[in-house]
């Protein structure tokens, strides 16, 4: 008999996994999944692994070439949402992803940033980014949400601690510009 | 991954992505290609050799074509990526006749 999880993960990929992976090593695998919800079917304990990956830097049509390549490898892929607002018509304007991408609406990326991607155990390693080059790429793609998050709380805040004269703008400016500089030196890093 | 197309000089995974679209592969069966060659020691993730195909189809050395039976889309070499793996060869040639005239006397 199926079974129903009630989780939120929002952008914590890794222990989205870690909770994907436990719940296969306890035999129960995915089949569906919702906002807030995963679907499990009964498997022989162990039997799959799941990673997650961000897709949200994609356009449409990458994304959905991306999902259908990694359906010819033979790979299980579910697409999983980061935030939970319901909404019908809504578009986000998101500057760090690709040419294509950057408007992400119901119909493209927005509510699906995620890939859960599912493959039976074989004894091989199962990592969807091996090539250190690549590695690099999709580090870098993650980051990058964060750069333009951070400069917009920067900008608010420090814009608020000046028109208030207001010492807790002035913190969360400063924390901001720490955040940032943390960022930008990742990337950095990372070239 | 950067590949220097003019001197040669490709990554591993460049040239083997390239040696097995010599003939209409789909994503799987390069991966198997691959391990099989290289005898499990370079095992390429989906999400890395997705990367490398689309790079690959963006330079014109690798071209979409068609379905294969169990309907899953296939890849080939084009001419131009067949140019860039012979001088790719030529350029391995040349580096391993220097490498054993330098050092292929020597025992190990």
């Amino acid at each position: 008999m199926n079974i129903t999880r009630r989780r939120y993960f929002g952008g914590a990929m890794k222990s989205q996994e870690k909770f994907l992976n436990r719940m296969a090593a306890e035999g129960h695998r995915l089949v569906k999944t919702g906002k807030l919800t995963y679907e499990f079917a009964p498997c022989t304990p162990g039997q799959y692994e799941y990673r997650v990956e961000y897709i949200g830097h994609l356009s449409r049509e990458n994304a959905e070439d991306y999902v259908s390549f990694l359906r010819d490898c033979g790979y299980q892929v579910f697409y999983k949402n980061i935030n939970v607002d319901w909404n019908v018509g809504k578009v986000e304007y998101r500057p760090w992803a690709q040419k294509g991408g950057r408007l992400a609406a119901n119909e493209t990326t927005l509510h699906r940033e995620l890939l859960i991607v599912e493959k039976e155990k074989d004894g091989k390693p199962f990592e969807l980014h091996t090539d250190p080059a690549d590695r690099v790429q999709y580090r870098k793609a993650l980051l990058r949400p964060w750069l333009y998050a951070l400069a917009c709380a920067l900008a608010l805040s420090a814009l608020f601690a000046v028109r208030f004269r207001s010492v807790p703008w002035a913190v969360a400016a400063v924390l901001a510009l720490l955040g940032l500089l943390w960022i930008l030196w990742r990337i950095g890093k990372e070239t | 991954m950067r590949d220097n197309g003019k001197g040669g000089a490709l990554t591993e995974v460049t040239f083997f992505v390239l040696l097995a679209l010599h003939e209409p592969r789909h994503g799987y069966a390069v991966m198997r290609f691959i391990e099989e060659k290289t005898g499990g020691r370079l095992l390429l993730g989906a999400g890395t050799l997705y990367g490398a195909i689309t790079a690959l189809e963006e330079k014109g050395w690798i071209a979409r074509r068609g379905e294969s039976e169990d309907r899953k889309k296939q890849f080939v070499i084009t001419a131009a990526g067949r140019e860039i793996a012979q001088r790719e060869l030529s350029r391995l040639r040349e580096l391993t006749n220097t490498a054993e005239a330098i050092i292929g006397g020597e025992k190990p």
